[in-house]
């Protein structure tokens, strides 16, 4: 046996988000592993629109998403109250809640602060009705993005894929049919 | 809590407390999220079936692939390719689901390729004719179903959404596998001939899928209470039979089970016993295919590793 | 459009389509066995994307004779023998390594591109229509090839030693696609389709600024290599038997 797995590298890890249509908030989608971010987004492209539902994709280093839950916040009410800026310069982040059990991290809208939990903190006081079960912040900065142009050269072409499509496959009717009639005999033998 | 630099929370209350809360979360419907208190239990056995999963989609790309550059007619190759391509989603959705619990797609890669890690026997058997396509979608691809859609409501967040997104893709999956079937099984003698064939090797081993009794299961009652599981193998393993039989049957296809028969005071299809010997065979290494299959994955990592390599070596050179 | 210029236009559509469907066949070959399972997904796009091109050209080619579309595609696909497909040896060659398969591709595309804007243009409107379309998938395709072609050209020493033995083994084949077909001037005269000289050039251009910048030579030495489409290597018997095989168990059968 080589030594390959100790070398191994699976490259970085990049959370996407996707928009499926331009009236919906950003959700998030999964991830892909990807060298940089302009693989990521190509990556990206390939993995989670392989359906035509998109109008948009973004990619972050997964590494820089500031990530808390509700048991966590529970724990120690008074945590998110000793959070204090911490001097950086101010940045934009944005600001993500999972807001039902089952549901996806969905896109709520930006903060400005000087570090990710300064950024939570703004951001739960900021949309006090958008709490949800657990929260992701991360810098606007890090976030690559698809632009309009992309819209037809990257999610136009699932949309001509319709082999894809289940509704296609039509042999299923003839099944049905096969069963009905079969049916229909084993009623009469009777 | 990752991707911060800050003090992670202190968790102050004791273990019990904190089993007895996860537990009442679960008896409520929630979903446990990453960064949520969890049993090492909970973490231990998600990691093992999650990455098992991906790792079963990964090397049941093998089988099918083969025939990608044999399918009869255009249309059959885009799907088959789009499908094989799925597999690779499937894998790539799951892996992300093990790593939100701390694995590394490095680590269960290792664990796959050094034998360490189990995927799924189903894949150790070999594809012999274009209507082995059609069984896998049918047969093995519907049996998956059954498991996966049970797993989209499982108890934690990540496993949960990837299942839920790759349930509709697999519909897709068995949707095309029964087209195949019907065309054969309505086609001249000999596709029905080649179909029949395909049947009686594919029927027993995707009945074994779904794992041994539960009477021999050993991780079972934990995966049930902790709302991983919410079915037992042989539940599930019966829902595939009472659904999948009278379907074949009706388009004249013979299954290999002299036993089989429906028994009108249970109101579901009685099925002979499984071969237990040649499923723990096969589970440990001694399948048709085994070798063949982890050589193929083994090659694939090798002959990729410069490509990795070089690809990480511009990032550090150029965007670092 | 008189008869001779039709039937130099199915000709000509019938090398595109032949292209289109031999690399996608090659490339779908890396199905299961890519680099990383990214890229596995990835590349079966490429593939996708490259087999449909090709029932597109043959449907359009079914069009001009009046053929039932999909029927005419699967026997030109499934029932045509080697002296038959007029593909250039370039995409019948096996796919060795990711630095062949990845630059092979990056050389096709950037043909496939420069043709299509060209395309686009036709006096034949249906032809204009399928090379708009095409050329969105082809943008990505590009967009795709060009950011693997430069990590890997200025990768390690290892991937730009693989690289560069890639392209002086893919060269000479690269030329040869932008060879003229029979009677192209004819075509280039109607409007139909381009200059394959200018294409050249053109190609030539991109090519050997892209490459040199991503830091790849183009060889200088290349040896004289059968041009014509009328020729192929032994590779793509096997590769036909391989792809005919089951629909060739009967031929009257639907599957």
């Amino acid at each position: 046996m080589t030594d390959t797995h100790t070398r191994d590298t699976q490259w970085l890890r990049y959370m996407v988000l996707h928009q499926e249509r331009e009236d919906k908030p950003h959700q998030h989608a999964g991830t892909v592993h990807a060298p940089d971010a302009e693989m990521a987004l190509l990556n990206a492209r390939d993995v989670f629109v392989r359906r035509p539902e998109c109008v948009s994709l973004w990619v972050v280093r997964a590494d820089l998403i500031f990530t808390c839950t509700q048991e966590e916040l529970a724990l120690h009410p008074d945590w998110i109250e000793s959070l204090q800026p911490s001097g950086n310069p101010v940045e934009k982040y944005y600001f993500f809640a999972k807001l039902t059990q089952k549901g996806q991290f969905t896109h709520i809208g930006e903060v400005e602060a000087q570090n990710p939990t300064h950024a939570l903190k703004i951001a739960l006081q900021a949309y006090p009705d958008t709490h949800g079960f657990a929260w992701w912040v991360f810098p606007v900065k890090a976030v690559l993005k698809s632009t309009p142009d992309d819209i037809a050269v990257m999610f136009g072409p699932a949309a001509v894929k319709d082999f894809r499509d289940q509704a296609n496959f039509h042999a299923l009717s003839v099944l049905r049919k096969l069963m009905r009639k079969q049916e229909v005999e084993e009623s009469h033998e009777s | 809590m990752y991707g911060a630099t800050v003090e992670p929370i202190e968790d102050i209350r004791t273990d019990a407390e904190k089993l007895a809360g996860f537990e009442a979360r679960i008896a409520r419907g929630e979903k446990i999220e990453p960064g949520d208190w969890m049993p090492d239990e909970y973490r231990r056995q998600l990691i093992r079936m999650i990455s098992q999963h991906a790792h079963s989609e990964v090397v049941g790309m093998l089988p099918e692939g083969a025939f990608i550059t044999r399918a009869p007619n255009l249309r059959r190759k885009l799907i088959l390719i789009a499908k094989v391509q799925d597999e690779a989603g499937h894998g790539q959705y799951l892996y992300h689901a093990a790593e939100t619990l701390g694995a590394t797609r490095e680590e269960m890669l290792d664990a796959l390729l050094s034998g360490k890690a189990k995927y799924s026997s189903i894949f150790n058997y070999p594809t012999l004719s274009w209507a082995d396509m059609g069984a896998i979608g049918w047969l093995v691809d519907g049996a998956a179903i059954l498991n996966q859609t049970m797993l989209a409501r499982c108890s934690y967040g990540p496993y949960a959404r990837a299942m839920v997104r790759i349930c509709a893709e697999e519909n897709f999956h068995r949707r095309q596998g029964q087209d195949i079937v019907i065309t054969l099984a309505l086609g001249t003698p000999e596709q029905k001939a080649m179909m029949q064939d395909s049947i009686n090797r594919w029927w027993w081993p995707t009945l074994m899928m779904f794992g041994p009794h539960d009477t021999d299961s050993s991780n079972s009652a934990v995966l049930i209470r902790w709302g991983i599981k919410t079915k037992t193998n042989d539940e599930l393993r019966q829902a595939f039979v009472d659904q999948t039989a009278p379907e074949l049957m009706a388009l004249g296809l013979t299954i290999p089970d002299p036993d089989l028969h429906y028994d009108a005071a249970t109101e579901h299809w009685h099925f002979g016993e499984i071969n237990w010997d040649e499923f723990w065979n096969v589970v440990k290494g001694n399948g048709p295919c085994n070798a063949e299959r982890m050589t193929a994955r083994r090659q694939a990592h090798e002959d990729g590793l410069w490509v990795r390599e070089a690809m990480a070596a511009y990032t550090e050179k150029y965007q670092s | 459009m008189n008869p001779e210029s039709k039937q130099a236009l199915i000709d000509y559509l019938i090398t595109m389509a032949d292209d289109e469907l031999i690399l996608g066949h090659r490339n779908s070959e890396w199905c299961g066995h890519a680099p990383i399972l990214e890229e596995d997904i990835a590349f079966a796009n490429i593939a996708l994307d490259e087999i449909g091109h090709a029932i597109v050209w043959y449907e359009l080619a079914a069009d001009l004779q009046g053929e039932e579309r999909e029927a005419y595609a699967n026997h030109m696909v499934y029932f045509r023998d080697v002296r038959d497909y007029r593909n250039t040896q370039l995409v019948e060659l096996p796919k060795g390594d990711w630095a062949f398969t990845m630059l092979r591709q990056y050389l096709f595309d950037q043909f496939e591109m420069m043709r299509l804007e060209k395309l686009a243009q036709s006096s034949y409107a249906p032809f204009a229509e399928a090379a708009t379309k095409i050329r969105t998938e082809e943008i990505y395709h590009l967009r795709h090839t060009q950011a693997w072609a430069r990590r890997l050209g200025l990768g390690t020493e290892e991937s730009h030693r693989r690289m560069q033995a890639a392209l002086n083994d893919l060269w000479p084949y690269a030329l040869a696609l932008c060879e003229p077909s029979n009677r192209a001037e004819l075509l280039t005269q109607g409007g139909y389709i381009p200059d394959s000289r200018a294409l050249k050039t053109a190609w030539l251009e991109q090519v050997t600024a892209y490459l040199g910048e991503v830091g790849l030579a183009i060889p200088t030495d290349s040896s004289n290599l059968p041009l014509s489409r009328t020729h192929h290597t032994e590779h793509l018997g096997q590769l036909l038997s391989d792809l005919q095989q089951v629909a060739r168990l009967d031929p009257m059968a639907k599957w």
